[in-house]
């Protein structure tokens, strides 16, 4: 045994039961969340989506030019590791290496090493210029960024010497295989040192080399670095679909005393995972709308300040004390925080690790309003009108199938059961309500009519769907309309529903499945576009607008419904489509998501008037939207900017009612 | 200290109103019921009191047929701690409820304050209050917007006419009437609804508690809908000519100058 055996095992011997103890109670912090975590299913899929974005680097490579640099370190980081390994055996068994593999190949090995530890030092530097000299907004300064940069680095330039500084003592015969080392030891012969320094030197790099990495195997447990052990499996275990029903609670499960989250223990082992894969990178909030306009919300700033609620908890979580461990509110995660949100999901769509953020706020607020009654006053009315109207709004429940009056829409009551019927039409409680949405709705029956489609409505017997209700945190009440709403459309065996609000889409498509609503569910957009498709519809009268369209949270981000609104207004003649700067899966909320519609936004600036702007920008006389809730607030947002001489904002209905005959 | 909140279930303002056959009240099936707004400051005034003063318990009753215990759950949803119902019949009135309500206030050992709300939304008669002071033998100060609670008494801020402000001191045992703006009223939380869904609710008879048909002192009958709401009127022409024509219409078609 040589003198650096015996130096390395008890150095890395040190190093790694240090890591190794650090990773132990990160693990057993996850073990000790209380929250029930996601089932793990489709896993041929999840192999896929893993590979595709561990070793494809898909969802990092969508944005550049850091998606090159990472993917180049990732890339280095796999194939040094292997030569790492070969150093430490070596250092161990001396003369042990991976040569047996044969001259050819490792001589390969050696050369796409050499390559890359070149690129990882170009990549680093790339990445110090954008942290140090660009500053994008997201990533702010991080001390712990710049020590992981000045590691890597580091690592890559003590590689390089130790390699030359082997050439010139060793005369290895896969010298000329490592360019870049070669290049370095023909500067370095210029010093004329004795093989004996050479040889010298050259243990002193690898030294170095071998001490940085095992103090970056110590550093990591405690750094945003730790998203290299953590985005891997976050990655396996991410939502596969687009579409993500809320968690119901079990009201009739007596054993259940809390709902939603008051402790950052309450919820569930995968988002302590999202907490270690975060790494901090700020695309979230580059696109979050409360954040864009000066709310308290960060997307990125709520994961980091879990992140720092649990750490400040771990005594009490590790010694299972959950009476102990302090409350999710806090001085960093405020209610205002937990408010701010539209639930618009740009956050989650951006995230190159998954998380998921939106659960978090949502189990949350489950906790502020059913466990502590917190939550903004003018909620209140709006939780009660629900209650006794069925409606956020304070209208009767009687009077919810008048505005189709005159237009002789037959309700489920005038026709029995569904089976003679083409869809039913959910109204919603905007189009039932809503004056300016009243009219949306007509446009829609009209074109119905024109299509010849057989149709119903609820009338009086439909209630809200609860969504707001559900994304304020009042499950309790979401439910009772729900299984009221089950309850009906199975009395009449609906089979298919169409429908003009991504809201009640959404929830009917995706949340009723959980109270035994089982329906085919079509926004009107889909259906329309199919309509236009079919030949059923055909838009003849040239509209000769500029029009842009605003893109609903529910539908796209939440539905992956991108395409048929576009579809809808490209199939009316004389139509200029313009895009807004942000849109499609990068669009902007309107701001009325996540119940936010029935919140005062007294905060920073409001975000439909953003919204508004980014549509003004484009030129177009028509803003075309697509729901009644971005209807309300682009409105409104024309209406604050003065433009309502020139500038219209319409739904998709009403441009293809126009424009058909 | 001993709290007592009496309520009332009344139909929600939005719910459709429908007389009933002989036009002697209106038609309660298909109403959709809810706690009286103002009785929901007087649960909300209990509730603080009693956080403020451990080992108070607030006691909510409510006079009127089955459906009234519906109003009852929400107030001990809110976090009331007992329930009481005395049956009483639909038609009954202000004075039958307040004899009613008093009744069951004489049988409870110790009664240190009742709350109400100032006025029932639904007839608005704004009397119960005062009938149950005056059944119950205590003082009663209504229109309450604020009370500062001493051992012995308490002080209340009461809205006078001209929108002044009076304040008043009282013994205890006292009733107040609460005015909107004493308070915010609380939302129940979930854990509140589910344990008010197994409480019991005591069950008394008019009987029980001394109230009678014979405290039935108004009939009611021909009971009428308001006209339907006419459409606005718009008066075009020339300024002058504008203010001459409302004028007239005011003091001609509407009556009111």
């Amino acid at each position: 045994m040589t003198w650096q055996t015996f130096a390395f095992l008890i150095i890395a011997g040190f190093a790694f039961t240090y890591s190794g103890l650090k990773f132990k109670m990160l693990f057993e912090l996850m073990r000790k969340h209380q929250g029930k975590g996601p089932a793990l299913d489709r896993i041929p899929e999840r192999i896929k989506t893993a590979i595709a974005n561990v070793f494809g680097q898909a969802a990092v490579n969508r944005k550049q030019p850091i998606g090159i640099l990472h993917t180049t370190i990732f890339w280095g980081f796999l194939v040094i590791t292997i030569g790492t390994l070969e150093q430490f055996v070596s250092t161990i068994y001396s003369g042990a290496n991976f040569e047996f593999i044969g001259h050819g190949p490792y001589s390969v090995l050696v050369r796409v090493q050499d390559f890359f530890t070149a690129a990882i030092l170009v990549a680093v530097c790339g990445a110090f210029y954008r942290r140090l000299v660009v500053q994008p907004a997201g990533i702010g300064v991080s001390r712990d960024a710049n020590i992981v940069l000045t590691f890597t680095g580091a690592l890559m330039i003590a590689i390089l010497f130790m390699n030359a500084f082997y050439i010139l003592a060793h005369h290895p015969f896969y010298s000329e295989s490592m360019p870049v080392s070669l290049a370095l030891a023909t500067f370095l012969r210029g010093y004329r040192y004795s093989p004996e320094t050479n040889a010298v030197l050259f243990t002193a790099w690898k030294w170095v080399h071998m001490l940085l990495v095992l103090g970056f195997a110590m550093y990591i447990p405690s750094s945003k670095h730790l998203h290299l052990v953590a985005a891997g499996p976050n990655s396996f275990l991410r939502k596969l679909d687009r579409e993500k029903p809320m968690k119901p609670i079990d009201f009739t499960n007596e054993s259940i005393t809390q709902y939603g989250a008051a402790k950052i223990t309450d919820l569930s082992w995968k988002d302590t995972l999202d907490y270690y894969s975060c790494t901090e990178c700020g695309r979230c909030q580059d696109l979050c709308p409360a954040w864009n306009t000066g709310k308290e919300l960060s997307p990125k700033k709520l994961v980091m300040d879990l992140k720092t609620n649990m750490y400040r908890n771990k005594s009490a979580i590790l010694a299972g004390k959950y009476e102990e461990v302090g409350p999710i509110i806090d001085e960093n995660v405020t209610e205002g925080v937990i408010w701010a949100c539209t639930s618009c999901r740009a956050c989650e769509v951006a995230c190159p690790v998954f998380i998921q953020q939106v659960d978090k706020i949502y189990e949350t607020r489950r906790n502020l309003v059913m466990m502590e009654s917190k939550f903004p006053a003018e909620v209140q009315t709006v939780f009660k009108n629900m209650e006794t109207n069925y409606s956020p709004w304070a209208f009767s429940a009687a009077d919810r199938g008048n505005w189709a009056d005159g237009l002789e829409v037959k309700t489920m009551a005038d026709v029995g059961k569904a089976d003679d019927l083409d869809v039913l039409l959910w109204v919603g409680c905007a189009g039932s309500f809503d004056d300016r949405n009243k009219k949306v709705l007509r446009s829609f029956v009209s074109l119905l009519k024109k299509a010849d489609v057989k149709f119903a409505i609820l009338g009086s017997e439909e209630q809200c769907t609860g969504d707001a209700a559900r994304r304020i945190g009042n499950e309790y009440l979401f439910q009772t309309l729900a299984t009221a709403n089950v309850e009906t459309l199975n009395r009449y065996a609906v089979k298919k529903v169409v429908t003009a609000c991504p809201h009640c889409f959404n929830i009917l498509k995706n949340e009723y499945k959980d109270f035994g609503g089982n329906y085919e569910v079509v926004h009107h957009s889909q259906f329309l576009s199919q309509m236009i498709r079919d030949g059923k519809l055909k838009p003849a009268a040239a509209l000769n607008a500029k029009v842009t369209f605003h893109d609903s949270c529910y539908l796209g981000r939440w539905n992956n419904v991108y395409e048929q609104p576009r579809a809808v207004l490209g199939a009316v003649p004389g139509i200029e489509l313009l895009e807004m700067k942000q849109n499609h899966d990068q669009s902007m909320c309107c701001g009325a998501g996540g119940g936010r519609m029935w919140m005062e936004e007294t905060v920073g600036k409001r975000v439909n008037i953003t919204r508004t702007e980014q549509a003004l920008e484009t030129g177009a006389s028509v803003i075309a939207a697509a729901c009644p809730f971005c209807m309300t607030m682009m409105s409104d947002g024309v209406k604050a900017k003065e433009k309502t001489e020139s500038v219209k904002v319409m739904d998709l209905a009403e441009l293809l009612d126009q424009a058909t005959t | 200290m001993n709290l007592y909140v009496c309520i009332k279930q009344v139909p929600d303002t939005e719910t459709k109103i429908k007389l009933n056959a002989d036009s002697s009240g209106i038609d309660p099936a298909g109403i959709k019921w809810i706690l009286s707004p103002y009785d929901e400051f007087a649960v909300e005034e209990a509730l603080r009191l009693k956080e403020k003063n451990a080992g108070s318990t607030v006691t909510v009753i409510s006079a009127g047929p089955t459906r009234v215990v519906e109003a009852i759950r929400t107030a001990l949803a809110m976090g009331c701690d007992n329930g009481i119902h005395v049956e009483i019949p639909e038609s009954a009135d202000n004075n039958f409820a307040a004899k009613a309500l008093a009744g069951a206030l004489k049988k409870e050992a110790k009664v240190d304050l009742v709350f109400t709300g100032k006025e029932a939304i639904d007839d608005g008669a704004a009397q119960t209050s005062q009938l149950i002071a005056e059944h119950f033998g205590m003082p009663c100060v209504t229109v309450v917007l604020g009370a500062e609670y001493g051992a012995t008494s308490v002080k209340c801020k009461r809205e006078v006419e001209g929108g002044a402000f009076e304040m008043v001191e009282t013994a205890l045992p006292a009733l107040l009437a609460a005015q909107k703006g004493l308070n915010e009223p609380r939302y129940a939380s979930l854990p509140n609804i589910m344990k008010a869904k197994k409480k019991e609710v005591k069950l008394l008879k008019a009987a029980d508690v001394g109230a009678s048909e014979a405290d039935q002192k108004i009939k009611y009958k021909n009971f009428q809908l308001p006209p339907p709401k006419q459409a606005g009127k718009k008066i075009a022409g020339e300024p002058a000519a504008q203010a001459k024509e409302l004028v007239r219409a005011l003091h001609e078609e509407a009556k009111v100058v």
